[in-house]
C-alpha cells in the first residue's frame, strides 16, 4: 500500500502528466491563460507602428462599420446597398474586418475604452490570438496532460514572431485560432461523437472560411486524418465502424455548415456569388509573386527555394522550442511504429494506455499538410512566417509531448537513482517548464517591436540574419519607431515621404497622436523634406532616389534591433529645425 | 542509422531528455544575450571618424564590412569621408587605396586581393588600410563632368539643344517607380523621361549605382557630346538600368555608341538581363589626345521602359 505521501505525488504527477478530458478547471486556465495574453499584448501594442497591410483594412472596417450602423438603423437600405460598402478589400473574406470594425464601432466610437484608435480595432485580433494561446492550452491538456499543454500554449505565445503578429488588425494570428479551432472541434467530435461537436466542426470550418483562406488546407487535413484511422486501425477504443460514422458526420458538417455559414457571414458574395467566389479563389491561387529576400537573393517569380519555410522555421522559432519538438516528434514516431507493429499496442498497461495515437497522427497531418504547399516552388514566400503560422499550434503541441516524456522519464529515474529525494518534488516540472520557456520569452520580449527582423541563436541573431541576407521586415511598420524623431525634427507642416507606410496607417499614427498632425506623408521623395527609407533588398531603390534628391547618402536618424539597421530617415540638408 | 545506434540514442534521451532540454534552454538564454549585443550599437560608431582620417588620405575609398551596417558608418562619417560618388561607385578599380571598417570579424569582397598596410582596432571595430595592386588612375570621369557645356541633343534635331536647368524640379518615381531626376539636369522636349542627369540606380546586386540618366527617345538617338576633353588611352564604363525594369527581360535592347572627333571608337549593346555590365574601348590613335570631342549616342529598337542610365571615365 503507498503512504499518503506517495498517492498525493501520484495525484501531481497526474495532474501534469494525464490527460484531462473533463472538467472545468483546464477551461477556466485556457481562459485565464487567453485574458493574461490579451492584457500583455495591450500592454505593448503602444511600441507598434502600423503595417501595411493594416491600413488597407482599417479602410475596410470602417466601410463595413457604417454598414452595420445602416443595418442598425435602415436595415432594408443596408440590406439593398451590399456591395457598395462591401466592396472594400472584397479580395480578403470580410469576419475578421467585420470585427475590427465592430470592435471599433462598441469600444472606441461608442463607449471609448480606447484611446488609440488602432487598438480598438486591433483588440479583436488580440482576443482571438488570446483565445488561441488558451485553446492550445486546453486542448494539448485534454489529451496529454497539462504540462503538455502549458508547454504548447506558452511556446506559441512566445514564438516572437507569433508575438508580433498577434498584435495586429490582420488576419495571420487570427486564422491560427481559427484553424485550431476548426481542427479541435473536428478532434472533439472524434472523440465523443454526438450531434454538438460535428455540428461546432461546421460553424468553426465557416469562420475559418471567412477568416482567411488557410482554412482551404482543414478538409484535406480531416478526410486524411480519418482515412488514415480507417486504414491503420488505430483510434483509440473505436471500431472502424464508429470511426466512419463520426468522421461523416464532422466531415459532412464541413461540407454543409461550413460553406453555408462562410455564405451568410460575407455580404460581399450575397450577388454574383460564383463569380465573386471564382475571382476570390483566382486571387489566392494565382496570387501577384511579391519580392522577398532568402539567403541574399531576391525572389519575384518562380521557383522560388523550397528549403524556404523550413530555414525560416529553422532560423526563427526558439532553438527550445525546436528540440522539444523533434523530441516529441522522435517519440511519437517511435510510438506509432510500435503501435502498428502490434495493433494491440493501445490497450497495454502504464500511462500510454490514456494515449491515443489518434490525437498524435492529427497534429503531425495538421503540421505536415500546411508545410507541404511551401514544397512546390511555385507557392509565394513573400510573407515570410506567417505564411505557415496556422502549423505552430501543432509544433507547439507536438514539442509540449517532448517536453512531457522526458518529465516523466526524469522522474522514474530519479527515483531509482541516489536522487531519490528529488523525485518527490514537485519542483520538477514546474522548473522543466520554467527552462524551455525562459529563453523564448526572454526573446520575444527583446526583439519586440522589431517582430519581423527577429531570428534566433542558430543564426546568430539579428546581426546573424543580416549578414546571412535574410529579410529585416516588411510592411513598413516600423514608421512607429521614427515618430519621436520626427515630431522632435520636423518643421511646422513638414512632408514626409512615407516610403512602404500604407497611408491610411501613416494617418492612423497622425490621428491617435503618435505623430504630429501638421507633418504631412508624401508618396515621393521629390519636394519632401524628410524620406523614410524600410529596408528590403528590393527597396534600395527608393534609398537611392533620397540620395540624389537630396544630395546627400548620409541619413539623419537610423533605427532597428540589435545595432542592425531596420528603418532610416534622410532630411534634406539646409531643412530647420523646429522651434 | 542502424537499429542499434537508434535503440541507444532513443536510451540515451529517455534517460537524459530532461537534462538535455534544461541546459539547451538556458544556452540558448545565453546564446541570446550574446548575439544580441555581439553587433555594435549606434553611439559606438561616433568614435570612427578620427580614427578613420588617421588612415585615410583624401580620395581614399571607405569600405564597410558587412554591407548592412554602412548605413551607420555612413551617419558616423558624414558625405566628406563617403561622398554618394564613392558610395554608388561603378567599381573599385579607380581606386588606389581604401580603409575598410569592419565588425563582426567580416571582410569586403571587393577588396579581396589588395594589400593590407595597416590594421588597428576602435572598440568593436576592425580597420585596415588596403592599397590596390593595380590602380587605374582615372582622366576624367564623364559623370562627374556634366556640366552646362556638354551638349545633349537628339540625333534627328542637331540643332535643337535639350537646357540645361540648375534648379529644375526634382522628380522621383517614388515606390516603384524611376530614379530620382535631379536638379541639375538637362531637359529635352517630348517626355519628363528625356532629360540627362546624375542620378543613382539599384544593380542586379540592388547596389547603388552613380550614372547619367540616358533614356533613348523613341527615334534616333540621344547624343551627349563632351568638348575638349583630355583623353586617356580608353574609354571604360558601365551601363544598365534599374534592375526591377530589366529584370523580366522583356525590354528592348539598347545601344551606346562612342565617338572621338567624330569617330566611332566602341559600340555596347544592353540587353536585359545584363545587369551593370561593363564595357571598355582602346582608343587606338585618338589615346592621349588633347581637347577630343567625345560623344555617347543612346538609341533602342523600342524605347518604351528603357530607364538606361551609364557611367564612363577615361583613363
Amino acid at each position: 500500500m503507498s503512504s499518503p505521501r506517495t498517492r498525493q505525488l501520484r495525484r501531481w504527477m497526474d495532474s501534469w502528466l494525464s490527460p484531462q478530458p473533463e472538467g472545468w478547471r483546464d477551461p477556466m486556465l485556457g481562459l485565464l491563460l487567453a485574458a493574461f495574453y490579451v492584457v500583455l499584448l495591450l500592454g505593448t501594442v503602444a511600441d507598434l507602428g502600423y503595417a501595411r497591410d493594416e491600413g488597407f483594412y482599417f479602410d475596410a472596417a470602417r466601410s463595413y462599420q457604417r454598414w452595420f450602423e445602416l443595418l442598425w438603423s435602415d436595415s432594408g437600405q443596408a440590406l439593398k446597398n451590399v456591395d457598395k460598402y462591401w466592396r472594400v478589400n472584397h479580395e480578403h473574406p470580410a469576419l475578421i474586418k467585420s470585427l475590427f470594425a465592430l470592435s471599433h464601432l462598441f469600444l472606441f466610437k461608442k463607449y471609448k475604452l480606447f484611446a488609440m484608435e488602432g487598438t480598438s480595432f486591433r483588440f479583436a485580433a488580440m482576443v482571438l490570438s488570446g483565445l488561441g494561446v488558451g485553446l492550445i492550452y486546453v486542448w494539448g491538456a485534454q489529451a496529454r496532460g497539462r504540462l503538455v499543454g502549458l508547454v504548447a500554449a506558452l511556446s506559441l505565445a512566445a514564438m516572437p514572431r507569433f508575438f508580433f503578429h498577434a498584435h495586429l488588425a490582420c488576419f495571420d494570428a487570427p486564422v491560427v485560432t481559427m484553424w485550431t479551432l476548426c481542427a479541435y472541434c473536428y478532434w472533439r467530435a472524434m472523440q465523443q461523437g454526438g450531434t454538438m461537436w460535428p455540428l461546432l466542426v461546421g460553424l468553426s470550418f465557416g469562420l475559418a472560411l471567412n477568416t482567411k483562406h488557410n482554412s482551404w488546407f482543414l478538409p484535406i487535413v480531416c478526410t486524411a486524418h480519418a482515412l488514415s484511422l480507417l486504414f491503420f486501425g488505430v483510434a483509440k477504443g473505436l471500431s472502424r465502424k464508429l470511426v466512419f460514422k463520426r468522421a461523416f458526420a464532422a466531415l459532412a458538417s464541413m461540407a454543409i455548415i461550413g460553406p453555408l455559414l462562410f455564405y451568410a457571414t460575407w455580404p460581399w458574395i450575397w450577388h454574383h456569388t460564383i463569380d465573386r467566389l471564382q475571382s476570390y479563389a483566382t486571387f489566392h491561387l494565382r496570387h501577384v509573386y511579391y519580392n522577398m529576400e532568402f539567403l541574399g537573393q531576391n525572389y519575384f517569380e518562380p521557383p522560388m527555394p523550397r528549403s524556404y519555410a523550413f530555414v525560416m522555421t529553422a532560423a526563427t522559432v526558439p532553438v527550445i522550442t525546436l528540440l522539444c519538438f523533434f523530441l516529441g516528434l522522435g517519440l511519437c514516431a517511435w510510438r506509432g511504429w510500435n503501435v502498428l507493429r502490434a495493433r494491440g499496442a493501445t490497450e497495454q498497461k502504464g500511462p500510454r494506455r490514456t494515449v491515443d495515437p489518434g490525437t498524435v497522427i492529427l497534429w503531425v497531418l495538421a503540421l505536415a499538410v500546411q508545410y507541404a504547399a511551401w514544397l512546390k516552388s511555385t507557392t509565394p514566400i513573400f510573407g515570410g512566417t506567417k505564411h505557415w503560422m496556422t502549423a505552430y499550434p501543432f509544433l507547439a503541441l507536438i514539442a509540449g509531448i517532448g517536453v512531457a516524456a522526458a518529465a516523466r522519464r526524469s522522474r522514474l529515474l530519479l527515483a531509482r537513482s541516489k536522487l531519490r529525494p528529488l523525485a518527490r518534488s514537485r519542483a520538477l516540472e514546474p522548473a522543466l517548464l520554467g527552462c524551455v520557456l525562459i529563453a523564448p520569452v526572454v526573446q520575444a520580449a527583446h526583439v519586440h517591436p522589431w517582430g519581423l527582423s527577429s531570428y534566433n541563436v542558430l543564426v546568430g541573431g539579428a546581426p546573424g540574419g543580416a549578414n546571412l541576407g535574410l529579410n529585416r521586415g516588411f510592411w513598413g511598420y516600423t514608421t512607429g519607431s521614427v515618430a519621436a524623431y520626427l515630431n522632435d525634427n520636423a518643421p511646422r507642416r513638414a512632408k514626409v515621404y512615407i516610403h512602404d507606410t500604407a497611408g491610411p496607417a501613416w494617418d492612423m499614427l497622425r490621428r491617435e497622436g503618435r505623430l504630429r498632425r501638421d507633418i504631412r506623408g508624401v508618396w515621393s521623395v521629390a519636394g519632401a523634406d524628410f524620406a523614410l527609407y524600410h529596408h528590403e533588398k528590393h527597396m534600395s531603390g527608393q534609398e537611392y532616389q533620397a540620395w540624389v534628391a537630396f544630395g546627400s547618402a548620409v541619413p539623419d536618424e537610423i533605427a532597428g534591433l540589435d545595432g542592425v539597421p531596420v528603418i532610416w530617415v534622410y532630411r534634406r540638408p539646409g531643412l530647420r529645425k523646429p522651434p | 542509422m542502424t537499429k542499434e545506434r537508434l535503440q541507444r540514442l532513443g536510451w540515451w534521451l529517455a534517460r537524459y531528455g530532461a537534462l538535455l532540454l534544461a541546459l539547451v534552454g538556458l544556452a540558448e538564454l545565453l546564446a541570446h544575450f550574446y548575439f544580441s549585443n555581439r553587433a555594435p550599437r549606434q553611439s559606438e560608431y561616433s568614435g570612427l571618424a578620427a580614427a578613420v582620417d588617421g588612415m585615410r588620405s583624401a580620395g581614399e575609398l571607405v569600405v564597410v564590412a558587412p554591407a548592412w551596417a554602412e548605413p551607420m558608418v555612413r551617419k558616423a562619417l558624414g558625405d566628406e569621408r563617403m561622398p554618394l560618388s564613392d558610395v554608388a561607385r561603378p567599381d573599385e578599380e579607380g581606386y588606389a587605396a581604401a580603409v575598410e571598417v569592419s565588425i563582426l570579424g567580416q571582410e569586403a569582397g571587393e577588396l579581396s586581393g589588395w594589400q593590407e598596410q595597416q590594421r588597428t582596432r576602435v572598440g568593436r571595430f576592425r580597420l585596415r588600410r588596403v592599397t590596390n595592386p593595380s590602380p587605374h588612375p582615372v582622366k576624367l570621369d564623364f559623370v562627374s563632368a556634366l556640366s552646362p557645356q556638354t551638349q545633349v541633343f537628339m540625333s534627328y534635331a542637331p540643332g535643337r539643344r535639350c537646357r540645361w536647368w540648375p534648379k529644375a524640379a526634382v522628380r522621383a518615381g517614388g515606390l516603384g517607380g524611376h530614379p530620382t531626376f535631379p536638379p541639375q539636369r538637362f531637359v529635352c522636349p517630348g517626355s519628363a523621361f528625356l532629360n540627362v542627369g546624375v542620378t543613382v540606380i539599384a544593380d542586379q546586386d540592388f547596389r547603388p549605382r552613380r550614372c547619367l540618366w540616358a533614356h533613348p527617345p523613341a527615334r534616333g538617338s540621344l547624343v551627349i557630346r563632351y568638348p575638349k576633353v583630355d583623353l586617356g588611352r580608353s574609354i571604360v564604363g558601365h551601363g544598365g538600368m534599374y534592375w526591377i525594369v530589366e529584370r523580366t527581360r522583356k525590354g528592348a535592347p539598347v545601344e551606346l555608341v562612342i565617338d572621338v572627333d567624330g569617330q566611332r571608337v566602341g559600340r555596347a549593346i544592353h540587353a536585359d538581363g545584363d545587369g551593370w555590365s561593363k564595357f571598355s574601348f582602346p582608343l587606338g590613335e585618338h589615346a592621349g589626345k588633347q581637347g577630343a570631342t567625345v560623344s555617347f549616342s543612346i538609341s533602342s529598337p523600342d524605347y518604351r521602359h528603357r530607364h538606361f542610365c551609364f557611367e564612363a571615365r577615361t583613363r
